[in-house]
């Protein structure tokens, strides 16, 4: 409120400015083919005038004493400026921004035109992101670039996207892309040391800020970023000033968030009956049918004073409707020398799960300033703090089995309880504190959830500053010096909190808090050398630079226990106990030489060529250095002489080939073999704590990319095409060894294996309706990708990867199959003799299960009886792929007079993925059950995919181990975004100063059409994890969002 | 001006090759050293011992869980919470091979026996950095803890060696130090192949231990003579061998006639048992006991006394040893027990979080008591009884046990059985005693939880093998 208050004011303000006018007319055409453009936006730079073009491209606009320049834009053109220079008719010539042939395309150390680009990359403008209802830029990426696959591992916010391009391409180490902020490398993933609430340093960034994301994707591109690139580049700019009249803007939406695709639980009725047939067809299996001493029914109601059967529904305890808002104000502008840009932002975000939130406040400034003819400097900084909070949800790697998570908890607590006593206060478990059970005979390891809430506390705080200065020396006529400092200096606070209450996990340890603090400081140095000439009909660009990167991590902090008193619950306060926690120091370095060269002739021939040398400080002392490079070609068939079709209007072949690496390893000091220290009692102790390989060296990947860019019926519609075939080799691969041999985490990393990613991409950009008062713009991508692995450690050792916990063997990497495979005991059905889950066993033999037998009788038994080995993992099976090996986007924009409509939908498909939260759902011990589990086997002959329920059964649902009952295919359409937005007339603003208003509603994923049963396909428990892909279990699923918005430029 | 430039640039271009390749990119840690630095002083060298048995310390295994896995198989005790994390798959024994609790306490196990073998190898190598005898020493300690753990591994993990004289398949027999790659793959040795290595190794190490140390503290947190030779008791008991678990005890227990005690080295014998367990853990009847301390112990459900005293996951079962005659009212061991809505709690371990209370791994009480059944099983009932009674009249000084209990041997062995549930309940016993004895483990529960009986003949007779190991080592 208090802001709108304060744009009140300073509309009021501006309305008070009277000035003087004049008239100005003009004719607007098209360039390629002089036809009148109707519906161009003619503005005045920096004022509030605003005209429109009629349908013979006539405008005519009144403009203030002082303006020198007119600015048109057009949906499908390229903006253009035009100074007055005092005339009173100016006629414009608008290029089709569709021809794209002279956009820029971000590179790494420099731009180039989309003519001279031969690699594969694509540009996600600011529209796009600026008004997304996200925490960080990332996260609104989803659909909207060829190649580049996006997804929300779950709905608590500030958590880092799953990003992949062109397919996972790496093992053991991290296929995040190298993220480039105005040219510094930076640090990406979750930094929160706490599994409860994530940090994704990248929100650190206002996403108002940001001119364009280039996401480079091809080796030819990236193989200037080296051994750093093998999961592609995403190269930030932030927006800088342009000469002219300053221009204030004004961005702000406000929004609310709710659960999403909940699943329906039983009530209290059902779930008694439910438990207690349980209990009973335990005490019938275990032949206690007539023995006294073992209960027939072990769940009772409870009722509340009024006499009313009590029926929580915990949901209302854990979701909510949150609130959010987020505010912008940029200023920038400049004069010929020297141009700036400012910006402060703030948010104010809560996530749907209680207690969640996330807030920023940041400034930004950038500067250009031209000295000399032959000196350019330019400088900029952003400053912010970030504030992360949130109860454990379980949805974070390494978090899926612990009793708080908040998402397990809010299906799996017994609804015939109530949360508080009569008297008001929680109700405990008066032991151990966790939920009191009522008039239930058994016990509950889960806590009350609204006690829980209010007794813990998990925050993870941000302070980031982010900078760099540089300077451009022109030497010679073609040669220019470029040197440019960054740094990255990032500090975080990650605090939790549990109370000395009954009802807090830390009740028994008299409460705690634990304080860790963490520094990353990391700072680039870059100096390249250009060289740009144009002989006749040859160009010639060539760059040579070095660049020096440091990351020096180091982080502290403190466990307390034992609160003197249940007052404090600070880290200052008074504890009786405390010891380290989250103690880390390393440093770690790339040093890098690199060049390019292109060549060209006549524009119609292209050829680049990249070489990068980089040395790593964490590889082994013999192989710290590798070589990457890649070469590139590109030929516009269209500007050939025997080129002719009234069609096709550009037609450009490209292909690529390049090497790059892969240098984000594990530790920073991956190659020793190394000794740590820790205590005995009081004894000090050493122990080996890392075996190294001291041959440690690059994981490189070789990537080859044929692409053909078309330009058809004057650039309306544009069409890319692309293949790509990666292949990484020297896998680094976190190579398990056999516990017996007793080597810390059963792990070493090695240089064995490989995999492949191969694909097309396909996307189409078409304008396929503009009419003066509406238009319609659609753009859709496609890529099919698949990945295969083809060597491993070992003779192709298969590596297994876990979820949270070593019973949880979810997926498998194998030789011949998609990496990350989902892994687990086949099953098949239900026996309809005897309601028991049918497992096959490794040699294809049908075994059943029954989780209570009469002493002498053994569990597991073939159908006919007989006695059976347990299913253990050498009788697991592959069970499906866990990537997609489809996915896209599509959106649609539409214009019809002041209205827009962005309708932007992302789709995948083609995987399969583990539901293990419906093993949760079907708990057999206290949990509560989906209403699914009413399909239970009762009778002999009934034919159902739900075992009988057996108290305590943890095998038959998949509760111990995953079962392949639970793998679904995981194919989705999401209506990820629909905005519908309204210009307010410019007639209508009048003299205010305001030169544009803008409202807008937006809602994001409105809906997700998906034969998938879980909460969302695109959860991720492991979240980027390269080997653990696909699998959902116990996490919080993504949110439904509806913001209403507002732009405002003066 | 354009030579300005020029040289500004030239300065610039100097500047590249400023910062030293060398310093950037040859980086070792502040926090860590590394291998080659492990062995070059004496006191790393006794930080790397103290590492060994810090391993063993690990909380999967004698930090506390290992006996909570063993205590609740037997039939002393209730579980309430049927929660997989604290030890219910035991009590129901329905672990599997995918079991966290499997997979950890092996890696637990084989983590401290690489740690041994790592100390040995590097003892071998290192030469006038401590003294020969020093040397020798240490390589006594590294062996016996690789011995107790190939000992805890191949008695759950493996069929019983009396079973077969040890025929069937045991356990891997890593004896190298592995820091590479290298051998994933190696064949189980039998079990027999295993028992002798592990009573060559506590042959070895009682012949390298020295006496006694120089603290109470150390004599009993570090290994010493007598911790060598108790624990072969208690190994020589597992394959039946009385012969020779007499052998041994006689060196710790040379009396025939109580008072016991140990007439070398660290004098050894029972003392107050409510002291043992709360205010001295390093008496003389402490023979091996890990420390805890502030800075140094186990938390939640990594601290067996949270599962069973402060969040009171099992009782004691009314039917089991609980409920026995022998376990007389007054006994001084009943204080062990806790009582709360109808329920006793087992509180051996009764110190509230922090959870200081040492772990016993050998107490000269269980020494009497292998000696005692060693004796019975061989005829000599009066030093049988005697030992018997040692134990017991020190609880319970008024107890007069029943002529019958103690009549012929087979009563008197069973009622030393009795002895052993009520002495060491809680110090993981209890499952091993019926497994070396290939008795089957009774169906035990409560109204609301059972566990079936589970006959020798079972496969769920003992643990199964951690899918970790299955998935990795080829040959096992």
């Amino acid at each position: 409120m208090k802001h709108l208050t304060f744009l009140t004011i300073l509309l009021l303000l501006f309305l008070n400015v009277l000035a003087q006018k004049r008239r100005i007319t003009g004719t607007v055409t098209d360039k390629e083919n002089n036809n009148p453009v109707p519906g161009v936006s003619v503005k005045a730079a920096g004022k509030a005038a605003f005209a429109q073009t009629d349908a013979q491209g006539h405008f005519s606009i009144e403009v203030p004493e002082g303006v020198t320049s007119l600015e048109f834009s057009f949906i499908g053109y390229q903006k253009q400026s035009a100074p007055l220079n005092g005339a009173s008719a100016i006629n414009i010539q608008l290029e089709s921004a569709a021809s794209g042939l002279n956009e820029v395309v971000v590179v790494g150390y420099g731009t180039q035109s989309k003519r001279e680009f031969t690699g594969s990359a694509a540009r996600i403008s600011s529209a796009v992101i600026k008004d997304a209802p996200v925490q960080s830029f990332d996260q609104a990426l989803s659909g909207r670039a060829a190649g580049v696959s996006i997804a929300s591992p779950n709905g608590v916010l500030n958590n880092p996207p799953v990003i992949r391009i062109r397919g996972i391409n790496s093992i053991s180490l991290s296929s995040y892309p190298l993220v480039v902020i105005d040219g510094i490398p930076t640090n990406t993933g979750n930094i929160s040391t706490s599994t409860a609430v994530p940090n994704n340093p990248l929100s650190d960034i206002d996403p108002a800020d940001i001119e364009s994301v280039d996401v480079l994707k091809d080796a030819a591109s990236t193989s200037i970023y080296g051994s750093r690139a093998a999961a592609g580049v995403l190269l930030i700019t932030t927006k800088r000033g342009k000469a002219g009249k300053s221009k204030v803007s004004y961005d702000g939406w406000t929004g609310v968030t709710k659960a999403a695709r909940l699943p329906e639980l039983l009530n209290a009725q059902q779930y008694m009956d439910i438990k207690n047939e349980g209990v009973l067809n335990a005490r019938i299996l275990g032949g206690n049918e007539n023995n006294p001493a073992v209960a027939s029914a072990l769940y009772f109601p409870s009722y509340r004073e009024d006499g009313s059967l009590v029926d929580t529904k915990w949901y209302d305890y854990i979701y909510r409707t949150a609130i959010s808002h987020n505010h912008t104000v940029s200023l920038s502008g400049g004069t010929k020398a020297t141009s700036y840009y400012f910006s402060a932002n703030y948010s104010d975000q809560q996530g749907f799960v209680v207690d969640n939130s996330f807030k920023r406040k940041a400034v930004r400034f950038n500067v250009d300033h031209e000295a000399t003819k032959w000196l350019k400097l330019k400088a900029g900084g952003a400053y912010n703090t970030t504030f992360n909070q949130s109860q454990n949800t379980g949805s974070l790697p390494n978090s899926t089995f612990l009793i708080i998570g908040a998402a397990r908890m809010a299906t799996a607590l017994s609804p015939n309880v109530p949360v508080y006593n009569a008297d008001g206060s929680y109700n405990l478990n008066q032991t151990s504190g966790t939920l009191g059970m009522g008039n239930n005979l058994v016990t509950n390891t889960l806590f009350n959830a609204a006690a829980l809430f209010d007794l813990s506390r998990y925050t993870s705080e941000n302070e980031h500053f982010l900078g760099n200065v540089g300077a451009t020396i022109k030497l010679l006529k073609p040669l220019e010096l470029t040197t440019t400092y960054s740094l990255d200096r990032l500090r975080t606070e990650t605090v939790a909190f549990q109370s000395a209450k009954l009802g807090s996990t830390a009740y028994s340890t008299g409460g705690s808090v634990t304080n860790v603090t963490a520094l990353r400081n990391n700072w680039n140095w870059t100096s390249t050398l250009s060289f740009n000439q144009t002989f006749g009909r040859h160009h010639v660009t060539a760059l040579a630079g070095y660049d020096v990167q440091k990351f020096e991590n180091s982080s502290w902090g403190a466990a307390q226990s034992k609160a003197s008193d249940d007052f404090f619950e600070e880290y200052q306060g008074s504890w009786g106990a405390i010891t380290t926690s989250g103690n880390g120091l390393a440093e770690k370095a790339f040093i890098s030489y690199f060049s390019r060269l292109t060549y060209d002739l006549d524009n119609k021939y292209f050829i680049t060529a990249n070489f990068r040398r980089d040395g790593n400080s964490a590889l082994g002392n013999d192989t710290k250095f590798g070589n990457f490079g890649g070469v590139s070609a590109g030929w516009v068939l269209s500007e050939e002489k025997f080129f002719h079709s009234n069609t096709i209007n550009n037609l450009k072949l490209r292909a690529s080939w390049g090497r790059v690496g892969n240098g984000n390893l594990p530790g920073e000091y991956a190659a020793l073999n190394l000794y740590s220290a820790a205590l005995y009692g009081t004894a000090a102790t050493w122990y080996i704590s890392q075996a190294g390989n001291s041959n440690l060296g690059w994981e490189t990947s070789e990537q080859t990319n044929f692409g053909v860019d078309l330009g058809l019926l004057d650039n309306r519609i544009q069409v890319e095409a692309t293949y790509f075939n990666n292949d990484v080799n020297g896998l680094i691969l976190s190579t398990p060894q056999s516990p017996s041999k007793g080597i810390p985490n059963n792990s070493i990393l090695l240089n064995v294996g490989s995999m492949y990613n191969r694909g097309i991409e396909f996307s189409v950009n078409a304008g396929i309706i503009r009419k003066a008062d509406f238009s319609w713009d659609a753009s859709f991508n496609y890529t099919h990708v698949k990945n295969k692995v083809t060597a491993l450690a070992d003779g192709n050792a298969d590596i297994i990867g876990y979820t949270h916990t070593s019973s949880e063997t979810s997926n498998i990497t194998r030789v011949g199959e998609s990496i990350g495979s989902l892994y687990g005991a086949k099953t098949a059905g239900v026996n309809p003799e005897n309601g028991r889950r049918i497992f096959i066993n490794k040699n294809g033999e049908k075994v059943q299960y029954s989780a209570v037998v009469k002493s002498g009788e053994t569990n597991w038994t073939y159908l006919d009886g007989t006695p059976a080995s347990a299913i253990s993992a050498s009788d697991y099976y592959l069970l499906g792929n866990a990537l997609p090996k489809w996915y896209g986007g599509l959106s649609n924009n539409f214009r019809y007079k002041g209205f827009d409509l962005g309708v932007n939908f992302t789709y995948a498909g083609g995987n399969y993925v583990m539901n293990g939260t419906r093993s949760t759902l079907r708990d057999q011990r206290f949990y509560n059950n989906h209403t699914g589990i009413l399909n239970r086997w009762t009778t002999a002959g009934q034919k159902t995919d739900v075992p009988r329920v057996v108290y305590n059964d943890v095998i038959s649902n998949g509760t111990s181990y995953p079962i392949s009952d639970n793998v679904e295919k995981g194919d989705f359409l999401r209506l990820q975004n629909v905005l519908l937005g309204y210009r307010v007339p410019a007639s209508l603003l009048g003299n205010s100063g305001i030169s544009s208003i803008r409202v807008y509603a937006q809602a994001s994923n409105l809906f997700l059409v998906t034969g998938y049963t879980g909460t969302d396909p695109e959860s991720s428990s492991n979240g980027n994890a390269n080997t653990t892909p696909g699998v959902e279990k116990n996490a919080v699923g993504q949110g439904r969002t509806y913001t209403l918005g507002i732009n405002v430029g003066f | 001006m354009r030579s300005a430039i020029s040289k500004l640039s030239l300065i610039l271009l100097l500047s590249f090759t400023a910062c030293s390749q060398d310093e950037l990119l040859n980086t070792e840690p502040d926090t860590s050293i590394t291998a080659g630095n492990a062995f070059t002083t004496p006191s790393r060298i006794l930080g790397l011992v103290n590492g060994a048995y810090d391993g063993v310390k690990n909380a999967s295994f004698y930090g506390g869980r290992y006996l909570l896995y063993l205590d609740v198989r037997g039939e002393d005790f209730i579980n309430i919470t049927a929660n997989s994390f604290t030890g219910f798959e035991s009590w129901s024994n329905s672990y599997s091979s995918g079991s966290n609790d499997i997979n950890n306490l092996w890696g637990a196990a084989y983590t401290a026996i690489n740690l041994s073998n790592i100390l040995i190898d590097g003892l071998s190598k290192s030469t006038g950095v401590i003294s020969d005898s020093l040397n020798k020493q240490y390589v006594a300690e590294a062996k016996f803890i690789r011995a107790l753990s190939y000992y805890s591994l191949v008695t759950i993990f493996a069929r019983p060696y009396v079973e077969d004289q040890g025929a069937s398949k045991g356990l891997p027999l890593r004896l190298q130090a592995e820091t590479t790659s290298a051998s994933n793959d190696l064949a189980r040795s039998t079990v027999a192949e295993v028992y002798t290595r592990i009573l060559a190794d506590l042959d070895d190490a009682e012949a390298g231990l020295p006496d006694a140390h120089g603290s109470a503290l150390l004599n009993t947190t570090r290994a010493h003579k007598s911790t060598a030779i108790a624990l072969k008791t208690r190994v020589y008991l597992n394959q039946g061998n009385y012969a020779r678990v007499i052998e041994e005890s006689k060196k710790l227990v040379p009396q025939t006639t109580a008072p016991f005690s140990t007439t070398f080295g660290v004098q050894h014998k029972l003392q107050n048992i409510v002291t043992v367990f709360s205010s001295d853990y390093t008496t003389t009847e402490s023979i091996l006991s890990m420390p805890m301390t502030d800075l140094d112990s186990y938390t939640g459900q990594s601290s067996i006394a949270y599962i069973y005293n402060t969040n009171a996951e099992y009782y004691l079962n009314p039917s089991g040893i609980f409920g026995d005659a022998q376990w007389g009212s007054s006994d001084t061991r009943r204080s062990f027990l806790r009582l709360s809505s109808g329920r006793y709690y087992f509180q051996k371990y009764a110190k509230p979080s922090p959870f200081l209370d040492y772990i016993p791994v050998i107490r000269y009480a269980e020494v009497l008591l292998n000696y005692a059944e060693a004796a019975a099983r061989t005829g000599n009932t009066d030093l049988s009884v005697a030992l018997l009674k040692a134990v017991h009249s020190r609880s319970d000084a008024t107890y007069t046990f029943a002529e019958d209990a103690l009549g012929t041997e087979a009563n008197l062995v069973n009622t030393i059985w009795k002895e052993r549930r009520i002495e060491l309940i809680g110090e993981g016993f209890r499952s091993n005693d019926l497994l070396r004895t290939l008795q089957t483990i009774p169906a035990k529960g409560s109204s609301s939880l059972q566990a079936a009986a589970v006959a020798p003949s079972a496969a769920n007779y003992i643990f199964p093998s951690p899918n970790s190991e299955l998935l990795t080592n080829k040959l096992f």
